[in-house]
């Protein structure tokens, strides 16, 4: 290859080649500011209507370039997952790699097409800026480098969670969810950015993300201590909870959340249940308080009270008036959702502690809260909602006419019901759905076939239960009519023959609240041999007897309690479903914050002589 | 005197000034507070605050009633109202009214309280119907719309006390 | 200068004298001391002094997580930043099992082969402003800024990229790109007769850079010695061809060599290495837009991802010579440790100390800028 001769020293006229360059454009670089590429990786923009304040950008930088700072006035939101944060960039740290940008879950932070900043010495801190949509300088450059699905870092998909198919499902109660194996939830596990968006959102404000980083590390023990430091129903909550956190999520913004109640079945399920009581019990007191404590309701609510006491110290009786604990955990949510077997376990690891429950005792009639004021030093009220609310339209207060509560009670407890060939649901919540496919499973048990219509005032986009219970029970046969309204219970021969309603208009008023109005022209007729209630619940307070409930101060039809759980009367709390509703995660925080009065007054309650 | 007696109707429809159907008025909601007033410690403690809302919301439509009876100008108002006339729903319609029995519960109580407020709207609109038009009848249809908002609030709040605790 | 590395000559006065060639010369690649003993204007001996740009990248590696470190590895070498990416990559990936899509395999061909082209003009600038011809030099610097120019637009950025990912790239082509691409190497390649006329056939360089700094071939494999420097001494030696990486395995190019070993030679391959470079980079413009497909192959959360223990070398062909990485992950999300096998490092101590003897003064920058010796390189 001698196309280069170095010998060839040219010719005379050699040096006249230069005067082609007359000709040439100079090469140079011109001076005035020239615009940057389409990705070009400049100074920082970000979106203040998107960013949530989750400092995912500041843990991915690599040169601690990023601090989070409070902004007061922005919106701030621990249930839908916002805080009022926004990072700031020091530009003496930064190095513009737009990881960042790649990892920002909402896609909110991104680089502009500026590059051009000066200053004076004097004037250096003006490298350290809270970036918004406008730019260091205010001045409109159009993004560089931002989010793409190219370079997006965020892991946006979840771990699919296996569930038995209908037609593997109907005739029998087993729980249809499969549960993550450990490849998957190590998988999943990884999927999280850590930004506590979850714990802030919980209720009882579980650990979430050291529990996930724990799975992720394989330290599923070490996973069950971070879930037990909140919350004693850990299978319950893995189970059937609302997963506030799971709402609040960051990589949810755009993608699906961690499945962090999946995940926290997964650890539940992964540590011997043995192991999992000894954990339990780490951090207890190792002396007794001779304090005594009776606690109403072996429910959520007041058993989390009663692990946190007993732990405490104190000596903790549970007045329970069922056979079993665990309240509506047991006796609402069916088998196929909630497994009993492992509600017992998280029942087995609270009595292990010490705890007593009396079963089968009711108080109101087997003994009286004067006789609990009395032997005791402090009383809790934990009785949820067991008393199904009925729409008393005529007819409905026939044998074949049941409220929903009753009826699962009934099955969970293992008493045989009568099992109807055709049923009909009335409401459109979850304890609507729970009915309506126990009865379908029933049903296919024993005739083979289902045969179950549901309908609620409801229109379905404002049905109260989960969309994948409502897809659920259709996929089991339920029979599903939406913004129907129930008129009257129609009989035949002395029985139950079916429902009769009217079609609902139109559901709420201008201002959005709840006001139906009835098509009496569209009427529909149901056929059924048993028609269940399912449109509410209320607290049974007979048990606190005519003269207790005189000298209580109650609020809107439910007791009146401090953010502590405390009534007005110094020796009595009441925390769970009757005093906030169904829910129960929100039951077990209830608990938390009772247990946390009762001990500080007990633990105060001597005087010095 | 008690509401929707037919007695009452025909004492309204023989009245013909405007400062009279108001007094008449004033009178049907101050005996239905006084139902309510009797009713609150009846009830188990739990729910007087039903009985205690009503008494005090028929009450507030009575000061209002007695405020426009008071008034030296009362055109204007019931003007106002006849123009923009609420929304009448059935549901009231599907509650059948029961009896109220000794110890009766926040569902009977609204129940009741519905039926109530259902009735006197009726009767005012019957009236409004039947009144040739003028101010008189500007004011039955004003009365009407009253009672049909009351109605509206009590379906509102009968469907939180009710339909809730549900899930 | 260093106490220790100061020896004090029993000497009449003024027989031998010393020198310094740095830390801050412009006569060098990057801030780096070269001491010279000299009689006369003949070097005796030179004693090599790294250090002054040890940042201490391997250490900092071992501190952050895997991602992390992307934003960190081009900045260890300024001039040809992409094979530093790239082998990093390549490591990561070989410890995970990631397998980098086709066309992502291409486009770092590309990215590769434009810093080859790049790194080449700046060191032709280089070396020619030691014999004292600063338009080449100027030239070489500008030309380059047009491959910047590419690089922006490709990647984000112009000299650090931060354009690899363990398992592809991070961004696609934008539009038009291949056309952009053909005519700055069209320049590019019209420009290649000014630099020969005014360079490369120059007597002045010519008579300056032959015999100056000649390496045996025996000599270059007793001392380590890579890349251009290494095909200078007449052995055909390419990673490229010789442990094919990324799809060079598919792609037509020669391995320019030259007899001599000398600076003359090196300058030479250069040259001829630059046109093969734009060949490569003509046959990847033609075939990228033939292939379709994802740029990357998904990775697990960068702030949840551990490498799987183990060690890996995986090595490229940079300009300066053999690049590589030696990697060893202890299963966690960090590096246990990083070592970097920068071609310069021989280049720039062990080699040029032995070159420089018996020079000539005005040759030892020479000589330096024609070993294509990246102080960045030998620091860390």
């Amino acid at each position: 290859m001698r196309d280069i001769d170095h010998q060839d020293r040219g010719g005379l006229l050699g040096p006249l080649k230069n005067l082609s360059f007359f000709a040439r454009q100079p090469i140079t670089e011109p001076l005035g500011p020239r615009p940057a590429s389409a990705n070009y990786r400049g100074f920082h923009l970000n979106d203040w209507d998107l960013c949530i304040g989750c400092s995912t950008c500041q843990k991915v930088c690599d040169n601690a370039a990023i601090t989070m700072v409070r902004v007061p006035g922005l919106p701030e939101d621990p249930v839908k997952g916002i805080r009022n944060l926004r990072p700031a960039i020091d530009y003496g740290r930064c190095c513009w790699c737009a990881l960042c940008v790649d990892l920002c879950p909402t896609g909110s932070i991104a680089l502009s097409r500026e590059y051009v900043h000066t200053c004076l010495d004097s004037e250096l801190d003006s490298y350290f800026i809270l970036p918004d949509a406008r730019g260091i300088h205010g001045t409109p450059y159009p993004k560089g480098w931002a989010k793409s699905t190219d370079a997006d870092l965020v892991a946006l998909d979840r771990q699919p969670m296996t569930e038995q198919a209908p037609a593997e499902r109907i005739d029998n109660f087993a729980e249809i969810v499969a549960g993550y194996d450990a490849n998957q939830a190590l998988i999943e596990a990884s999927r999280c950015v850590q930004c506590g968006m979850c714990h802030d959102a919980c209720p009882t404000h579980m650990h979430a993300p050291e529990y996930i980083r724990a799975i992720w590390n394989g330290d599923l023990e070490g996973a069950v201590r971070e879930i037990y430091r909140t919350n004693p129903f850990a299978h319950t909550c893995g189970r059937v909870c609302t997963h506030r956190c799971e709402t609040a999520c960051s990589v949810g913004h755009r993608g699906a959340p961690i499945a962090i109640r999946w995940l926290k079945r997964y650890a539940m399920d992964a540590v011997d249940h043995e192991r999992v009581k000894q954990i339990a019990a780490e951090g207890r007191a190792d002396f007794i308080s001779g304090k005594r404590v009776a606690i109403v309701g072996a429910g959520p609510a007041g058993l989390t009270a009663a692990f946190d006491l007993v732990r405490q110290g104190h000596d903790v009786t549970v007045l329970e008036a069922q056979a079993q604990g665990g309240g509506m955990v047991r006796y609402g949510i069916p088998d196929y959702r909630m497994p009993a077997d492992r509600l017992d376990r998280d029942l087995d690891v609270i009595t292990s502690l010490g705890v007593k429950i009396r079963y089968n005792t009711r108080v109101g009639v087997d003994l009286t809260m004067e006789r609990l004021r009395a032997e005791y030093d402090a009383v809790m009220l934990g009785v949820g909602l067991w008393m199904g609310r009925s729409t008393r339209v005529p007819g409905a207060d026939q044998a074949g006419v049941k409220r929903a509560v009753d009826l699962l009670r009934a099955v969970a407890a293992g008493e045989s019901i009568e099992v109807p060939q055709s049923a009909v649901i009335i409401g459109g919540g979850n304890v609507a759905m729970d009915i309506a496919r126990t009865l379908a499973r029933l049903q296919q048990q024993h005739y083979g076939e289902v045969r179950i219509t549901l309908t609620a005032l409801e229109d379905l986009d404002h049905f109260l239960a989960d969309a994948d219970e409502i897809r659920e029970a259709r996929e089991e046969g339920v029979q599903i009519l939406d913004a129907r309204g129930p008129q009257e219970i129609l009989m035949r021969e002395g029985q139950v023959a079916g429902l009769r309603t009217w079609g609902v208009r139109s559901i709420f008023d201008q201002a959005g609240r709840f006001a139906p109005s009835y098509d009496p022209a569209d009427e529909q007729i149901h056929v059924g041999d048993l028609v269940v209630e399912a449109i509410g619940q209320a607290a049974d307070v007979a048990l606190l007897g005519e003269a207790l409930t005189e000298v209580l101060q109650w609020h809107r039809g439910r007791l009146q309690v401090d953010g502590q759980g405390r009534t007005n009367l110094e020796w009595l709390w009441a925390a769970g479903d009757m005093v906030r509703g169904p829910d129960v995660v929100s039951a077990v925080a209830d608990g938390h914050r009772v247990a946390d009065s009762i001990h500080a007054y007990l633990s105060v309650q001597e005087h010095a002589p | 005197m008690i509401e929707g007696h037919q007695g009452s109707y025909d004492r309204i429809k023989s009245k013909t000034s405007l400062k009279e159907v108001l007094e008449v008025a004033c009178s049907f909601e101050a005996s239905a507070r006084d139902f309510y007033r009797d009713l609150a410690p009846k009830v188990s403690k739990n729910i007087r605050w039903l009985a205690e809302d009503l008494a005090a919301e028929e009450q507030s439509h009575y000061d209002l009633l007695r405020g426009l009876a008071d008034h030296p100008d009362i055109d204007e108002p019931i003007a106002v109202e006849v123009q923009t006339p609420a929304n009448n729903t059935r549901f009231s319609d599907a509650i059948h009214l029961p009896d109220l029995g000794p110890q009766p519960d926040d569902q009977a109580v609204l129940q009741y309280a519905m039926g109530r407020e259902h009735i006197a709207m009726e009767h005012y609109q019957s009236l409004a119907e039947g009144t040739a038009p003028g101010p008189i009848r500007d004011l039955f249809v004003y009365l009407a719309n009253e009672e049909t908002k009351h109605k509206a609030e009590l379906e509102k709040l009968y469907y939180e006390t009710v339909h809730s605790g549900g899930v | 200068m260093r106490p220790e590395n100061y020896e004090a000559q029993s000497q009449p006065p003024s027989y031998d004298y010393e020198l310094n060639i740095g830390p801050n010369h412009p006569g060098i690649e990057g801030n780096y001391a070269f001491k010279l003993r000299l009689n006369g204007d003949r070097v005796i001996a030179g004693r090599a002094d790294a250090g002054y740009l040890h940042r201490g990248f391997e250490k900092l590696m071992e501190g952050r997580l895997w991602i992390q470190n992307l934003a960190i590895t081009p900045r260890i070498c300024v001039p040809d930043p992409v094979p530093m990416e790239v082998s990093y990559c390549l490591a990561v990936e070989d410890l995970c099992g990631l397998e980098v899509p086709e066309r992502a395999q291409w486009l770092r061909v590309m990215q590769l082969e434009l810093s080859r082209i790049a790194a080449h003009f700046f060191i032709f600038g280089g070396h020619a402003a030691t014999t004292g011809m600063y338009t080449p030099m100027f030239w070489g610097i500008a030309d380059r800024d047009l491959i910047l120019d590419l690089f922006e637009e490709m990647t984000g950025g112009r000299v650090y990229h931060i354009y690899n990912i363990p398992g592809g790239v991070r961004r696609d082509l934008p539009d038009g790109f291949g056309e952009r691409v053909t005519h700055t190497l069209n320049y590019l390649e019209s420009r290649l007769p000014d630099y020969d006329n005014l360079l490369f056939t120059n007597q002045v360089f010519v008579h300056r850079a032959r015999g100056c700094g000649p390496i045996s071939q025996q000599q270059a494999l007793e001392w380590g010695v890579t890349g251009p420097n290494l095909r200078a001494t007449g052995l055909k030696f390419d990673v490229r061809r010789d442990d094919p990486y990324l799809v060079y395995d598919q792609l037509e190019f020669e391995i320019p060599t030259e007899d001599p070993g000398d600076a003359w030679a090196r300058a030479l391959v250069r040259r001829r290495e630059l046109k093969e470079s734009i060949r490569i980079i003509r046959q990847v413009v033609a075939r990228l837009p033939t292939l379709a497909g994802p740029i990357r192959c998904p990775i697990p959360n960068p702030l949840a991802w551990n490498v799987p223990a183990g060690s890996t070398y995986t090595r490229v062909e940079s300009s300066k010579g053999e690049l590589a990485w030696y990697v060893v992950s202890d299963g966690g999300e960090r590096p246990y440790r990083t070592h970097v096998r920068g071609p310069s490092q021989m280049h720039a101590v062990q080699v040029l100390e032995q070159l420089a003897i018996g020079c000539r003064i005005e040759d030892v920058a020479q000589i330096m800028f024609s070993l294509d010796a990246c102080p960045p390189e030998v620091d860390r």
